[in-house]
Formats: C-alpha cells, structure tokens, sequence
C-alpha cells in the first residue's frame, strides 16, 4: 500500500518509491532518496513538522514537503 | 562531468554496496531520549521543564553573585572609598565619573548605592561587573550545555507548530535565543533562515523584543518581581508583530527542514572554550560601551540636554505611555544603553504597572548601538525597515500597554 | 596552497581545524553556530599552507545563508584543495556530498570521521576498496582523539580531481571482481 509521507502514522515505516522533482535535490544532503526506508518517528500537532528517520540519520520536515514524497508501506 | 541528484545516488548506492556493510543496529538508551523528547506528548512537557530549569538557575545564580557579593563589594566598599578620594566633589568631572549626587534643600548630598551614583567608575562598572558577568557567565554555560548535547534542534521541532504562523520556522529557536545573551551573535544566526523575508522578520522582531543579557541581569536584579509581566508583555509582542510581519512583508517562507543528530555526551574542553570565547566576546564589546556609554549619559546631563528633551517629551510620555515625567531622562538615555536606563528606573518611585510599561518601552526601544551596527553589516535596507517598523512598534504597542493597564484599571 | 574544510554541519570540522591549525575554534551539535568561516595556518612540508573551516552544508545546493557562504567559498577558490569531512556512521549522504564537489573538478581527499561511532552502529567500511574506487585518498580518521590527523596530512599530495566516468566505471569494475570472486569461492 502506498501512502503520502504526511498521511503516514506514529511507528509506520517504509520505503520511498517517489520524490517530487522540485523537492529531490533539497532533501538529498539529508539522505532521503527513493529506495530508502523511511521510518517515521513522530509529528506535531496543528499541522507541525513530521519526523523521519532514514540511515539512522533523522531529519524533521514540514508538511508540504511531507506531501511530496511517497512511501510504499511495509510496517 | 556532472550528474543529477538521481544518477548521484545511484552511483552512491553502488559504491555503498561494494564498500559498507550495515549490521544490525542495536537501538540505544540515547536513541530513546532522542525520541522521547521530540515527540510531543513527552516533549513537550519536558521542553517547558528545561526552559524553567534554564531560568530559575539562572536567576538563583545571577541573584546570589549580584545581591550576595558584588552590591556589597561596590555599594559597602568601593562607592565610598571612591567618593571619599576621587578631588572635585561637586564639579562636573566628579558627577560624570564617581557620583551626580543629589540636592536636598539646596544642599550636595551623596549618593548611597551604585544604582543611582550614574558614576562611569560606579554605575558603570558595577553594571558591567557586578550585574551583567554573572548573568553571563551562567546563561552561556547553561547555553553551551543544551547546544553540545543536542537539544537545541529538538526545541526547534516542537517550536516549528507556533513560528511557522509568524513566518519564520522552528529553526528561529536558534537565533532567539542566542540574543537573549547578546543580540549580537543573534543577528548573525539569522543567517540560518532561507530567504530574505525570513531573515527580516528575524532580525526586526530580535532587536525590538529579545532583551540581551545585560538586561536581563539587570532586570532581574532590580525589579525582580515584575520579570514575569515584563517578558510575558515581550513575548506577546514577538507573536503579534511577528504576525503582522509575515502578512505584509513580501517574500516566501519556506517550510522547516532540518537534521536532528543523536544526543551525545558534551565535551567539557569545548564548553570551556566556548563560554569563555563568548564571555570575552560579550565584554569585548560590552564593556567599553557600558563604560562609554555612562559617560555620554553623565555628560548629556550635565550639559542639560537630558532635561530639556524630558521636559519636552514629557507629555508624550506621561499622555501616551502612562509613565510619570521623570522617566523621560532614563528612556532618552536608553537610546545609549538600556541596561543604564533600566538602573535610573529603579530610582524612580511609580507603580509597579507604570514600571512594567516603562521597562518594557525600554527593552523594544532602539537597539544597542553594536546590534545596529551588526544590522547595517546584513545591509543597510534592512536596518531602515526594521527601524521604521520599530518606530511603529514603539507607539502602538507602549499605547497599547497603556490601554490595557487602564482597562485593567492599575494605570 | 589553501585548504577547505567542508562537510555536513557538526561531523567535527572544526576539530580537525583546531588540530591542524592549533587554533581555539568551538562547535556545538547542530547547525547555526558556525554561520561564518574560520582562516588558519599550518606547515606541511615547510609550506605555508592557509586552512579554511568552512561552515556546514549538506550539499552544494544551499538552502540558507550560512549554506551560501559555504558553497560561494568552494566557488571563489578555484585553485583550492579540499578535505571533504564526512560522518562515517551516515556514510552515503556525506558521500553524496563529496560527489559533488568531486563533480565540480576539485582535488579531494575524504576524511571518514567518528569511525568509533561507526563501529558502535555495526557499519564497516572498507576505506581502501572506497579509495580505489574514487581514486582519491580514503583516512579513517576520530578526530576528538587525534586519530588519523597525520595520515591525513601526508596524503593530502595524492588529492587530484577525478574524472567522474573513471568511478563509475571503477565502481562497475569493482562488483565485477567482486562477483568473479564470488563466483570462484562457490565453485
């Protein structure tokens, strides 16, 4: 199943199969790219930033940019 | 030859695959506390711990140095030593460099504690010794602390939710709080924010409603008990200005994106240094401009300028802001140092709500003169609009303290 | 000869600039405090050689001010050597880095740093297979403990700019051998 970043859950994990362009080169330095497993650690409440966990290294975004990638779900 | 972010990768992974092996990766007590104090029904709550537990340290520690050791030192000692041996008591240089003393009926008399002598030798340095190197010896060590071990960007995340509404994001954690020492470092941490807007807002709202160290020291060993109301007044400010900012400065305000590093154990070498390297920072620039700026003061009073632009502001002051007259020397003579201006208040006798108005008009007033100076390096543009926002701070939201007192009826 | 230190915000460049330069910069655990550069000097080989600390960037692409005066330094200094300084427990996103500026034709040598925190996680790394690859110099290095300081320093000689199709075909080069060797093993 596959979900948007931002619609995912406290404990979900996956793998990203899609970035959308403009947002690809802003989060590699972060390690985040398609292909990766991505765990999401938790978000904050009123539309806050989600927190992700890729390679052990945890990045926090914010929504919009939540909604641009897409994650296969596998837990 | 170059690639683009996908051939990149793709040839990082295959590099990777020849070279790394992942094993299994054992979750660690640090792991646990890394999340636990992100997420927000446990970070939260310890978030507001550690930002209480930041501020009683640092007023027990401050108020124990100043009150337990240094107005002893200056007000028991050194105060009357000084006016006992400086010659000329009486004349111009003496009031400028030891003690303006008073008149009562027609008699000299001196001053009895360094807060109202307005002494460079007295005031001067007591403030700079006596009252703003504690508070800043304990702020930066406590400030070293939260940033070697990591905490800082896991503020900034919990914080994200409520500056992303005043246009900045959780990362404006970093700069704010770095002015709550000096404004000084702040203004250069605005650098950290994306585009041009933010970093406006940044700066406008840090140099009108993030009173530095030496105000705060001096806040707090004046008028202790009026510290809540006063930064309850400047933190409302930052949030409704901050909101206005975002709604008529043109620009984009991007979204938070930021690495979050694992805790680790902080290194008592490099806080040393680090303490150590800002305090003598702070005092590089603090110290000359207290001193200097005590004696433009003295001299602006002895010459009457003070007087005449307090006589002549004064219905502003008094019809407007709701403050007695005699504050209007202490808040021209802000203009050169705040921490001064807040020391002249004290000797003054009002209610506790006027004092609250007047420390607050104070602390959103014109920047120290090193911040402004830091702001012209950012660019010139910049300052101006900051401030004409100032300006427009100043009167809109002294007026509106104002108003509110009388609402409340205690103005 | 000038010398920049680049790499992700907090991965320990400003100890290695301390250990080079013997100078008395701090660092703290997150981007923001290094927002300007820090110049120094040391001696290789009686040479003067300037050494720049400069602030962390998680790529070429900047995204705020502090990034853009890290990317514009690499860009005004044309003639410059760099040390790309990179988290070996987060190995590829600092290798994506590295990649770039490799891209951008200046000569590199890596610095795996934190190889202790690597180790705790269970990540090894074969430092010499990554240099063969690359064809630049590969130190693993912890720089707290002053380790791999002066290997470091000694290959820095061996930094040349490397032709990106090279790694890939070394890349592709390598799991052939690899799966050739493989291949006997089973047989």
């Amino acid at each position: 199943m596959k979900k948007k970043l931002s619609e995912m859950d406290y404990g979900e994990q996956g793998t990203v199969t899609e970035i959308e362009k403009d947002l690809q080169k802003r989060v590699a330095g972060m390690g985040i790219r398609v292909g990766k497993t991505l765990r999401m650690v938790t978000k904050q409440p009123i539309k806050g930033p989600f927190d992700v966990v890729v390679d052990e290294a945890e990045t926090s975004l914010g929504l919009d940019m939540a909604g641009k990638i897409t994650v296969e779900m596998t837990k | 030859m170059k690639l683009n972010t996908g051939e990149r990768w793709d040839l990082i992974d295959r590099i990777s695959k020849e070279t790394v092996t992942f094993g299994a990766y054992q979750h660690t007590l640090k792991d646990a506390i890394g999340e636990l104090t992100v997420k927000p029904m446990t970070g939260i709550p310890v978030a507001i711990a550690v930002m209480y537990g930041f501020w009683s340290v640092f007023g027990s520690f401050a108020g124990f140095f100043t009150d337990g050791f240094f107005v002893r030192l200056f007000d028991v000692y050194w105060l009357p030593w000084l006016q006992e041996v400086f010659p000329g008591q009486g004349d111009w240089l003496y009031a400028i460099m030891v003690d303006a003393g008073g008149f009562e009926s027609g008699e000299f008399v001196l001053s009895s504690n360094c807060l109202e002598s307005f002494g460079v030798l007295t005031s001067g340095l007591f403030v700079a010794i006596g009252v703003v190197l504690p508070a800043i010896i304990i702020f930066y060590l406590m400030l070293a602390l939260l940033e070697d071990i990591g905490y800082m960007p896991r503020l900034a995340v919990l914080l994200d939710t409520v500056l992303h509404r005043v246009g900045l994001h959780g990362y404006a954690i970093v700069p704010t709080i770095l002015s709550l020492g000096c404004n000084v470092p702040g203004v250069t941490a605005t650098r950290i924010l994306e585009t041009k807007k933010q970093r406006f807002i940044m700066m406008t709202l840090l140099a009108i409603f993030i009173p530095c160290g030496a105000q705060i020291g001096i806040m707090q060993d004046v008028v202790p008990g009026l510290m809540g109301w006063i930064l309850l007044y400047l933190i409302i400010g930052y949030f409704i200005f901050g909101y206005i900012l975002n709604k008529i400065v043109p620009g984009k305000a991007p979204e938070f994106l930021i690495d979050v590093p694992p805790y680790r154990r902080p290194m008592l070498s490099n806080i040393g240094k680090k303490v150590w390297g800002r305090i003598a920072g702070f005092f590089k620039v603090a110290i000359p401009f207290v001193l200097l700026g005590c004696a433009i003061v003295g001299v602006l009073y002895q010459l009457g300028v003070i007087r005449f632009l307090g006589d002549a502001l004064a219905p502003v002051f008094v019809g407007w802001f709701g403050v007695p007259k005699e504050t209007a020397g202490p808040l021209i003579a802000a203009f050169l140092r705040k921490d001064l201006a807040v020391a002249q208040l004290s000797a003054i006798t009002m209610t506790p709500y006027q004092m609250i108005t007047a420390v607050v008009l104070v602390s959103i007033y014109f920047p120290c003169v090193a911040t402004f100076a830091m702001m012209l390096k950012e660019g010139w543009k910049e300052l101006l609009g900051a401030l004409a926002v100032l300006t427009v701070v100043v009167f809109t939201y002294g007026g509106l303290i104002h108003l509110i007192g009388i609402l409340l009826g205690v103005a | 000869m000038k010398i920049l230190l680049m790499g992700h915000p907090n991965v320990g460049k400003s100890v290695f600039f301390n250990r080079l330069t013997g100078a008395n910069v701090t660092e703290s655990n997150y981007p923001g405090t290094t927002v300007d550069y820090t110049k120094g000097w040391m001696k290789i080989e009686g040479e003067d050689v300037e050494i720049v600390d400069v602030p962390g960037t998680f790529s070429l692409d900047p995204k705020d001010r502090a990034e853009e005066v890290a990317v514009s330094m690499l860009h005004e200094s044309r003639d410059a050597k760099v040390i790309a300084v990179i988290d070996a427990s987060k190995i590829e996103r600092g290798l994506y880095l590295a990649m770039e500026i490799i891209e951008e034709g200046y000569p590199l040598v890596i610095a795996l740093n934190m190889r202790d925190v690597a180790e705790d996680k269970n990540i090894t790394i074969d430092a010499d297979r990554l240099e063969r690859i690359l064809g630049i110099p590969v130190v693993s290095t912890v720089a707290i403990a002053g380790e791999g300081i002066k290997e470091l320093v000694s290959r820095l000689k061996e930094a040349k700019p490397v032709n990106v199709d090279d790694i890939i075909a070394n890349a592709a080069n390598a799991s052939d051998t690899e799966s050739a060797a493989d291949a006997g093993g089973a047989a």
